[in-house]
C-alpha cells in the first residue's frame, strides 16, 4: 500500500480498559455533567408550558372541579337515569350515525380519487367540493338544508309537495356527515396513495381476484385509517354545537343542552355536569383515534410506490362508485348554491326576488363590526397559533426534557376537548380577575366589563383551538427530518436559535403554512366555545349567523356565510403567497409532508 | 497545495485525549446499558484514527461524545489539554461528516459549504474565497449553485466533506461517511478522504465497521467491542499481532488452530500444530503444557506447497482468488489461493499438499479467566 507513514509514534497511544489507579481529576469527572440549556429553548419552553396551563388546563379543570362537588351528584343522577338520559343516548346515537355515514362518504371519495379511473376535471371537481366544508362555517349547510328540505323547503314542499320534518336526527345526519367528512377524506386519500402497489400485485400474482385483493389486502391495510377517521368524526359530532342549535329541533344532545343550561338558565353547576358527561367520551375516543392515526401512519411507511396502483376497471363497479360520489357532490353543490343564491334573495322559497340588501346589512350596516372583529382576531390568532404549534412540535420532537409527552397531550386537549367546555371553562376561570395577595395577576377576560371587551378571551380560544393543528403538522414534518441535519448545523458553529431559524424553519415551511391556513380557517369558523364569550363590544361572525338564522333572516345569514368563505379563501391565497413563495418544489422529498389536520 | 493548507499549518494539529470515558444509556426497559465502557485514548495531532467495530460497539457514541452531542456519564475529553465538558457542540470547532450526509436540502451547495464559514465573522470576500477553495479541494468546482438533491451520492458526500472542512476544524469527525455508497465509489472516495486529510494535516477520527476502510485510511486503528477498546495500533500491527480472538476475527479473516505449548521462548512458543512442532511468534504469558490458540490467516495457507496434506471440502472460484475449505485431520481450514494459475484448480474431494510459514502465524495471548 503506497501509504506514507508519518512520524506518529504508536507508543503514544495509551489504551487502558482495566481499572488501574484513578487519576486525581477523574474523581470530579465521575459526576455526570449536564450541558447548559440553550436560553432560547428555555424561554420557548416556559411560554409553551404557561400557555398550556393557563389557557387550556386551568379552564378545563375549573369545569371538572365544579362537577366533582357533592351538589353535582343529583344532577349526574338526573342525566344518567330515564327520562333525562335520553340526551346522552341521543348524543351517542348522533355520533355513531354521523361517524358511520361520514366515514363511508370519505372512503367513497378517497377511493374514487385514488383508485377509479375518471377524467381529470371530474376528479378535481370532486376534490374541491369535498374540501369546501372545511372553509365554511360548520352549520352553513344546516341553514341551506332548512331552505331546501325544511317544512316549507323549496324541494320538499314546493317541488315534491311533501310535509317532512328535517329537524332532528335525519337532518343532523345529513348536514353533519357532509360537514365533517372532509377531514377523514384527506387522511384516507393520503393513506390509499401511500399503499405499496406491489402488495396488490403480490396478491394478484398469488391468484387473488380483484375483489379478493380488495377484501383481503387493501381493506385490512386501510382499516386503521378508517377507524381513526370514524373516531375523529364521532368526536366532532359529539362536540358540535352549531348544527344541533340550528337543526336539532326536539332532538336534544349534550352540547345543546349544555348551551341552554349556561345561556338560558345561568346554571353553572348543571352546565359543568353536562360538560363532564361530554368530556369523558370525547377524550377517550379522541385519544383512541390518535392511537389508530399513528398506527395508520406506520402502515403508510411501506416504501416508495414501485408500480401503478391497481385501478377499478370493471364497468359496473366503476360507474356505481363514480355515480355515488357524484350524487354526494351534487348534493354539496346544491347546498352551496342555495347559500349563494339565498344571499342575493329576499327570503329564499318565500320571496325569491333579487336583492343586495343582505350584503348591505352585513357589509355596510350593523354586520360589519362582526366581520371586522372576527377577521382581526383570527388574523392575530393565526400567526400566534402557527408559531406556538411549531415551537411545541420542536420541543416535543427534539427536546430532551421530562414531560414532553405531557406538553404534547396538554396542547392536543385544545382540540380533544369539545369547544363548549372551553366556553364554560373560560366563563368560570376568567369571569373575575385572578388576584394573588391583592395584585391582579390576570384580568377579567369574559362577560361585561371584561378586558378589551372580551376580545382577549376569544383570541385565547382561537389559539387554543388552532395550535394543535400546527403541532400535528409540525410534528409529522420534524419527524421526517434527519436529526443529523440539525446536528450538522450545530457542529458548524450555529447555536440552537440559529439552527431553528436557518435550518428547521425553512424545512418545515410547508407544514408551517398548512398550520397557518388551518388556524385561520378554524378561527373564522369556530362557534362552540366562542358563543359563550362574545360580548356587545366583540362580535363574531358565526355567532351573528346563528342569530340571523334564529330570527329567520336567512338572507343575512347566507350573506355572512358567503363573505366568511371568501375571507377564508382570500387568506389562504394570501398566506400561500406570503409564506409559500419561497417554498421550492424541488426540495428533498423526505421532508415533504401532506397537510395534516 | 493551496494557500489553505499553509494557513492550517500555522497552527499545530490538535491532540485529542479521552480519559476513562464512559457512557451509560437508559434502555426503554429501564435498565442501564453501558454503551462506552472506560475508554482511554490519546490521539496525536495530525493523526487519522479509526474507531472500528461491529454495530453497537460504542464507536458512534464515542464520536458523538467528542462532537458534544452526547455527554459522557464519566470521564474527560481533552482537546490540546483542555477539558471540553463545558463547551456546547457549536463551540467545539469540530467538523463532522454524517452518515446520512445531513446536507441542508433547502440550501445550494455553495450555501451548505458557506454555512459554517458565515458564522465565523469573515468578510464576504474571504468567505467566498474559502468556499471556492474548499469546493476545489473536493473537486466540486462549478457545482456551487446546485441543490443537494441534484447531485449524485458521491457528490453529496463531497459536499458534506467540504462543509465540514470549510470551518477549518480542529478535529474532523467522520461517522461512517461511505456506508451509503456503492463499492466502487467507496474505494475512490476513501482514497480522496485520505489525500485531503494528509494535505490539510487535520487530526481526524473516523468511525466505520468496514475493516478494509479502517486499514486503508488509518494511522491508528482502534478496535472496539461491547463498549470497550479491544486493541489499538497501526493497521499492520493489529493485523499481524491481534491481541484477542475478536480482533483477529474482525480484522480480516482468521483460522484459529489450538495446539499444546511444548516450550516457551522469548516472544516465541514451541507448539504442536497439525501433528508437527513449530516455533511461532507469541504474545507473552503462555506456560508450557497449556493450550495456545494460533491465528493462521487464510492467505498464508500455501496451497500446493509440499509439507502437509488436506482434503478439499468446498471450493469457490472468485477470479483472482480461489477459496478452499480444507479438512486437516478434524480441523477445517479456510484457504485463499491467489496463485491458482500456477498450480491449477482443485476439485472437492481432492487430496492436496499444503504448508504454512510458522513465522507468519501468531499465538494469541492466553485467555485469563478473571475472577
Amino acid at each position: 500500500m503506497p501509504r506514507g507513514r508519518r512520524s506518529i509514534d504508536p507508543a503514544r497511544i495509551v489504551v487502558s480498559t482495566t481499572s488501574g489507579a484513578v487519576p486525581p481529576h477523574s474523581i470530579a469527572a465521575a459526576r455526570p455533567r449536564r450541558r447548559a440549556i440553550d436560553p432560547a429553548i428555555a424561554i420557548a419552553l416556559v411560554v409553551a408550558v404557561a400557555f398550556v396551563l393557563i389557557a387550556i388546563v386551568w379552564p378545563v379543570l375549573m369545569v371538572v372541579g365544579t362537577a366533582l362537588s357533592a351538589d353535582a351528584i343529583p344532577i349526574f343522577q338526573r342525566y344518567l337515569r330515564p327520562p333525562q338520559n335520553q340526551i346522552l343516548i341521543n348524543t351517542v346515537v348522533l355520533g355513531v350515525v354521523v361517524a358511520t355515514v361520514g366515514t363511508a362518504i370519505a372512503f367513497l371519495f378517497a377511493f374514487v380519487q385514488v383508485r377509479v379511473p375518471a377524467p381529470r376535471p371530474i376528479k378535481t371537481t370532486l376534490h374541491v367540493l369535498a374540501l369546501l366544508p372545511i372553509v365554511s362555517p360548520p352549520f352553513a349547510l344546516a341553514i341551506a338544508a332548512i331552505s331546501l328540505f325544511g317544512r316549507s323547503g323549496i324541494i320538499t314542499r314546493d317541488l315534491l309537495g311533501l310535509r317532512v320534518d328535517i329537524y332532528g336526527l335525519p337532518g343532523l345526519t345529513l348536514v353533519m356527515s357532509l360537514s365533517f367528512f372532509p377531514v377523514a377524506y384527506v387522511s384516507l386519500a393520503g393513506l390509499m396513495r401511500s399503499l405499496d402497489p406491489a402488495l396488490d400485485e403480490a396478491a394478484a400474482n398469488l391468484g387473488s381476484s380483484r375483489w379478493r385483493v380488495f377484501r383481503t389486502v387493501t381493506l385490512p391495510l386501510l382499516l386503521p385509517g378508517m377507524a381513526s377517521g370514524f373516531l375523529l368524526l364521532f368526536v366532532e359530532a359529539l362536540a358540535d354545537l352549531g348544527n344541533p342549535l340550528v337543526l336539532g329541533g326536539n332532538f336534544t344532545v349534550l352540547s345543546s343542552r349544555l348551551y341552554i343550561a349556561i345561556i338560558g338558565e345561568y346554571n353553572m353547576l348543571s352546565g359543568s355536569v353536562l360538560a363532564v358527561l361530554l368530556l369523558v367520551p370525547s377524550l377517550i375516543v379522541y385519544f383512541v383515534h390518535r392511537y389508530y392515526a399513528e398506527r395508520a401512519s406506520v402502515v403508510s411507511v411501506t416504501g416508495k410506490p414501485t408500480g401503478r396502483l391497481t385501478e377499478v376497471t370493471g364497468r359496473p363497479a366503476r360507474y356505481a362508485l363514480l355515480g355515488a360520489a357524484m350524487a354526494v357532490a351534487g348534493l354539496i353543490t346544491l347546498l352551496y348554491l342555495t347559500i349563494l343564491l339565498g344571499s342575493f334573495t329576499k327570503l329564499l322559497g318565500v320571496d325569491n326576488s333579487f336583492t343586495l340588501k343582505n350584503y348591505e346589512a352585513v357589509l355596510f350596516g350593523y354586520g360589519i363590526q362582526a366581520v371586522q372583529d372576527t377577521t382581526l382576531l383570527a388574523s392575530i390568532a393565526t400567526p400566534l397559533a402557527g408559531l406556538l404549534g411549531i415551537i411545541i412540535a420542536f420541543l416535543v420532537v427534539r427536546g430532551r426534557f421530562i414531560g414532553r409527552g405531557g406538553l404534547d397531550f396538554g396542547t392536543m386537549l385544545g382540540v380533544a376537548v369539545p369547544g363548549t367546555i372551553f366556553g364554560i371553562g373560560y366563563l368560570m376561570a376568567f369571569n373575575v380577575p385572578t388576584q394573588i395577595a391583592g395584585f391582579t395577576v390576570f384580568p377579567k377576560l369574559t362577560g361585561g366589563a371584561a378586558v378589551l371587551g372580551g376580545a382577549l378571551a376569544i383570541l385565547m380560544v382561537f389559539v387554543v383551538r388552532s395550535a394543535p393543528g400546527g403541532l400535528r403538522a409540525g410534528t409529522a414534518s420534524l419527524q421526517q427530518i434527519d436529526p443529523s441535519i440539525e446536528e450538522a448545523s450545530v457542529s458548524l458553529g450555529a447555536n440552537q436559535t440559529q439552527t431553528f431559524r436557518k435550518i428547521v424553519l425553512p424545512l418545515i415551511k410547508p407544514a408551517f403554512l398548512s398550520g397557518l391556513i388551518y388556524s385561520f380557517a378554524r378561527s373564522m369558523t369556530a362557534i362552540s366555545a366562542i358563543i359563550f364569550l362574545t360580548t356587545p363590544q366583540t362580535r363574531i361572525m358565526t355567532q351573528q349567523i346563528l342569530n340571523e338564522t334564529d330570527a329567520a333572516r336567512y338572507g343575512n345569514a347566507y350573506a355572512y356565510c358567503v363573505i366568511l368563505i371568501l375571507i377564508v379563501l382570500a387568506a389562504m391565497g394570501l398566506l400561500t403567497v406570503l409564506v409559500g413563495s419561497t417554498v421550492r418544489s424541488d426540495r428533498n422529498p423526505s421532508v415533504e409532508l401532506a397537510a395534516n389536520r | 497545495m493551496t494557500g489553505r493548507s499553509s494557513a492550517t499549518a500555522s497552527t499545530a494539529p490538535a491532540t485529542l485525549q479521552l480519559e476513562r470515558v464512559t457512557k451509560r444509556f437508559r434502555s426503554p426497559e429501564g435498565s442501564d446499558v453501558l454503551a462506552v465502557d472506560d475508554v482511554t485514548l490519546e490521539l496525536p495531532g495530525g493523526s487519522f484514527v479509526t474507531l472500528l467495530g461491529p454495530s453497537g460497539c460504542g464507536k458512534t457514541t464515542t464520536l458523538r461524545m467528542i462532537a458534544g452531542f452526547e455527554t459522557p456519564s464519566s470521564g474527560r475529553i481533552l482537546l490540546d489539554g483542555s477539558d471540553l465538558a463545558r463547551l456546547t457542540p457549536d463551540k467545539r470547532g469540530m467538523g463532522m461528516v454524517f452518515q446520512s450526509y445531513a446536507l441542508f436540502p433547502h440550501l445550494t451547495v455553495f450555501d451548505n459549504v458557506a454555512y459554517g464559514v458565515r458564522l465565523r465573522g469573515h468578510s464576504a470576500r474571504e468567505m467566498r474565497a474559502i468556499v471556492e477553495r474548499t469546493l476545489d479541494l473536493v473537486n466540486l468546482r462549478g457545482l456551487g449553485q446546485r441543490r443537494p438533491s441534484e447531485l449524485s451520492g458521491g457528490q453529496q458526500q463531497r459536499v458534506a466533506l467540504a462543509r465540514a472542512m470549510a470551518i477549518e476544524p480542529r478535529v474532523l469527525l467522520f461517522d461512517e461517511p461511505l456506508s451509503n455508497l456503492d463499492a466502487k465509489l467507496r474505494l475512490s472516495l476513501r482514497g480522496e478522504i485520505r489525500r485531503i486529510q494528509q494535505q490539510l494535516g487535520t487530526t481526524s477520527v473516523y468511525v466505520t465497521h468496514d475493516q478494509a476502510e479502517a486499514m486503508a485510511l488509518s494511522d491508528l486503528v482502534v478496535v472496539m467491542n461491547a463498549g470497550r477498546v479491544e486493541q489499538a495500533g497501526h493497521p499492520d500491527v493489529v493485523y499481524r499481532r491481534p491481541m484477542t480472538r475478536f480482533v483477529a476475527d474482525f480484522i480480516g479473516r482468521a483460522n484459529f488452530v489450538d495446539g499444546t505449548v511444548l516450550g516457551v521462548g522469548p516472544q516465541t512458543l514451541d507448539v504442536s500444530l497439525f501433528g508437527i512442532v513449530v516455533s511461532v511468534p507469541a504474545a507473552p504469558g503462555h506456560r508450557a503444557g497449556s493450550e495456545a490458540t494460533v491465528v493462521l490467516r487464510p492467505e498464508l495457507v500455501r496451497v500446493g506447497q509440499a509439507g502437509l496434506r488436506a482434503r478439499v471440502l468446498a471450493s469457490t472460484f472468485l477470479g483472482p482468488l480461489v477459496e478452499y475449505e480444507l479438512a486437516v485431520g478434524d480441523q477445517v481450514l479456510l484457504a485463499v489461493d491467489s496463485d491458482w494459475m500456477s498450480h491449477g484448480l482443485h476439485a472437492v474431494g481432492d487430496e492436496i499438499d499444503w504448508s504454512f510459514i510458522p513465522e507468519h502465524t501468531y499465538a494469541l495471548p492466553p485467555v485469563v479467566v478473571s475472577g
